[in-house]
């Protein structure tokens, strides 16, 4: 009786190791909160945090091109869209929405980093293939996250202008509005190259929404206070333009300045001769997440976290950039070119 | 104006009272209940116990926003610093309740800042007779420095049972609000309670009266900083951390969901009713229109337009008479 008992439960315990074994490496194939119940073709839900600027609505255009691509290939047939306009309690809420409505994948760019956590951990649980890209949520019960490093964005801006100022001078740095992940990351990366460099003196710093009016005009306050400056650290596209029509309208001299592939900063860049450096944050990163959750979807292993690799605007490139300008909103972003091929690539690097 | 209840009303009357006191959200009522309809047609998920869960804690923090607001109208008052409050109700709770105060200590602290926060607003508002509008406005930029000082930038946690207990697939935050509606009821039935319309209709006749109007006004922001720390309290649960700017879109819409729900701004017009049926609405109208499909352009326009119709309804109704 005992004896019996004890087979059992040893026998028992056995198929329950075989058993956990098997799912585990099944888990292991395929890609994170994924159960291989859903079948194509998919819904994707766009969960937007705020529609209104211009880089989300391009970014919306190149997630709608990569669905009309995916549609054509038989493998989504719906997108469905929300905007939080700018209140992270909404996002959440919208994509509780997207669960009860069963949705298949979710893209997101967060308006929190911690506030969608446990709301994607629910969905996550449901098996929504979940990419979060851009600003990121402080969780791993996602499928994956999608970004550049901010922190290296900072760290080359500010190489970049430490040696077009011959490693010494007065500058002013210029970052996007305070207690957003994205403005902090940028301007921590830039610390260690700054510290590197004694003679590199920091006048000033600015705050400012990621917007070329206030940008303009906490410049000009500060070129009043400031007779001398060498060189300006900006930290977003929109911020450089304002601060090189601010340099302008004072008949200042333009100085080295680092920026973003804002298509106003890009035309002033070449129209004022400029010595400068840019940087961008691909749109085509919403097209990259649809893609990713569709691939996820189909059962592919995608790893938790791919990194964009930051492409660099510099003299030699900036004429390719702006002979595709038209193309562009005249308050948009020229992006550099994509397609399937790169994803794929972007996909199998680790 | 059968606004001010007396002091025992007699079964009676009170129904009738209660009634008429309904004239003036009653088209509110209709457009939320048709709402409710509709999301429970799209969603049929909603009448399981997680799907109302989950609707309930959307709109939780809303209903409490709209009520802290609400208090504050009736007495002629107002507040621009509720989203602030609201952060740092959050960020309070998700940097004390996972340390050694625990999440007694923790609730504690929320409390005590919302109570301390709202009267002192309270007290510079009504003592030295400064605007309540440019009192709050620069209290919402030391609150909401406060909670960047506090979290400077989003973290922080909330115990992993607490948040399942307040934001899990049970109705808990449903059954608070009605507690909390339980209180406003006896709070109106206590002395400072009963002075709260009458403060904000006719502060000179309710002084002239023997109406503690400072004090019934004193206690309203008082009252309202305590809802607004505990919305955020919530919120910080219900998403497991804090964020210093997670309130910020609270303030505009507790004074939206107040003013579609009947609540003058003159004071002393309107009840709690109608504003908890504005942010109900609030809250109802992201729902369904996800679930009808609107683009978000559409909602924007959509969103505008329910807005306008339901102030405008019982509008029209008055020109009529």
């Amino acid at each position: 009786m005992m004896k019996s008992s004890f087979f059992a439960s040893a026998s028992a315990l056995c198929l329950g190791l075989v058993l956990s074994l098997g799912v585990g490496s099944q888990a292991n194939a395929a890609a994170n909160c994924i159960k291989g119940d859903r079948k194509a073709p998919y819904t994707i839900g766009w969960a937007d945090i705020y529609s209104v600027p211009t880089w989300m609505k391009q970014t919306q255009g190149t997630i709608e091109a990569e669905v009309e691509t995916l549609k054509k290939q038989g493998l989504v047939d719906k997108l469905v869209v929300t905007d939080a306009q700018g209140d992270a309690n909404v996002q959440i809420q919208q994509i509780q929405s997207m669960i009860d409505s069963n949705v298949d994948a979710i893209i997101l760019i967060a308006g929190s980093s911690t506030a969608p956590a446990r709301v994607l951990a629910d969905a996550c649980a449901k098996g929504i293939a979940i990419i979060n890209f851009d600003s990121l949520v402080d969780t791993d019960k996602v499928t994956a996250k999608v970004n550049t490093d901010s922190a290296q964005w900072g760290d080359q801006a500010a190489k970049f202008l430490i040696d077009a100022i011959g490693g010494k001078g007065k500058i002013l740095i210029l970052n996007g509005p305070a207690g957003v992940s994205v403005s902090d990351d940028r301007r921590k990366g830039a610390d260690a190259a700054l510290k590197a460099h004694p003679d590199v003196k920091v006048l000033a710093e600015t705050n400012t929404p990621y917007n070329v009016a206030p940008a303009q005009e906490a410049v000009t306050s500060l070129l009043f206070a400031n007779p001398e400056i060498d060189g300006i650290l900006s930290l977003g596209g929109a911020l450089s333009a304002g601060a090189v029509l601010a340099l302008d309208k004072q008949g200042r001299e333009q100085v080295p300045i680092t920026g973003e592939n804002a298509r106003q900063f890009l035309e002033l860049w070449k129209d004022k001769g400029l010595k400068s450096w840019a940087t961008m944050q691909p749109n085509w990163l919403g097209a990259f997440a649809a893609y990713t959750a569709v691939q996820a979807l189909e059962g592919k292993d995608v790893p938790a976290f791919v990194k964009i690799p930051l492409p660099v605007i510099d003299n030699s490139s900036i004429d390719g950039y702006l002979a595709r300008a038209k193309d562009f909103p005249a308050d948009g972003y020229i992006y550099s070119p994509y397609d399937e091929a790169l994803f794929k690539k972007l996909l199998v690097q680790k | 104006m059968s606004t001010i209840p007396s002091a025992t009303p007699a079964g009676a009357l009170y129904w009738p009272v209660q009634a008429r006191r309904n004239i003036g959200v009653r088209s509110l009522f209709v457009v939320v209940l048709g709402f409710l309809i509709a999301y429970g047609v799209l969603f049929p998920g909603l009448f399981t116990a997680s799907g109302f869960a989950k609707f309930t804690q959307s709109w939780f923090p809303l209903a409490l926003v709209a009520m802290a607001q609400a208090i504050l109208m009736l007495t002629g008052g107002i507040s621009l610093a509720i989203g602030a409050t609201v952060s740092l109700g959050a960020v309070i709770a998700a940097t004390t309740m996972a340390g050694p105060l625990g999440v007694a200590g923790g609730a504690a602290a929320v409390a005590v800042t919302g109570l301390g926060i709202g009267a002192a607003t309270g007290f510079i508002v009504v003592r030295l007779r400064l605007p309540a509008i440019v009192v709050t406005l620069a209290g919402s930029f030391i609150i909401g420095g406060a909670a960047l000082l506090v979290l400077p930038r989003p973290g922080g946690s909330i115990p992993e049972w607490l948040s399942d207990m307040l934001a899990g697939n049970t109705p808990a935050a449903f059954v608070i609000l009605v507690l909390i509606v339980a209180l406003w009821k006896l709070y109106l039935a206590t002395p400072l309670g009963l002075s709260l319309y009458a403060s904000g209709e006719n502060p000179v006749g309710a002084y002239r009266s023997g109406v503690p109007v400072d004090g019934a006004r004193i206690a309203a922001y008082a009252i309202s900083g305590l809802l607004s720390t505990g919305a955020g309290l919530f919120v910080a649960a219900q998403t497991g951390s804090g964020d210093p700017v997670i309130g910020t879109a609270f303030t505009l819409n507790s004074i939206a969901a107040a003013v579609l729900g009947g609540i003058g701004f003159l004071g002393g017009q309107g009840t709690m009713r109608g504003a908890l049926a504005g942010s109900l609405l609030l809250s109802l109208m992201i729902s369904v229109m996800f679930f009808l499909g609107f683009t978000p352009v559409a909602q924007y326009v959509a969103q505008g337009l329910i807005i306008i119709g339901a102030v405008a309804i019982p509008q029209f109704r008055k020109v009529q008479q």
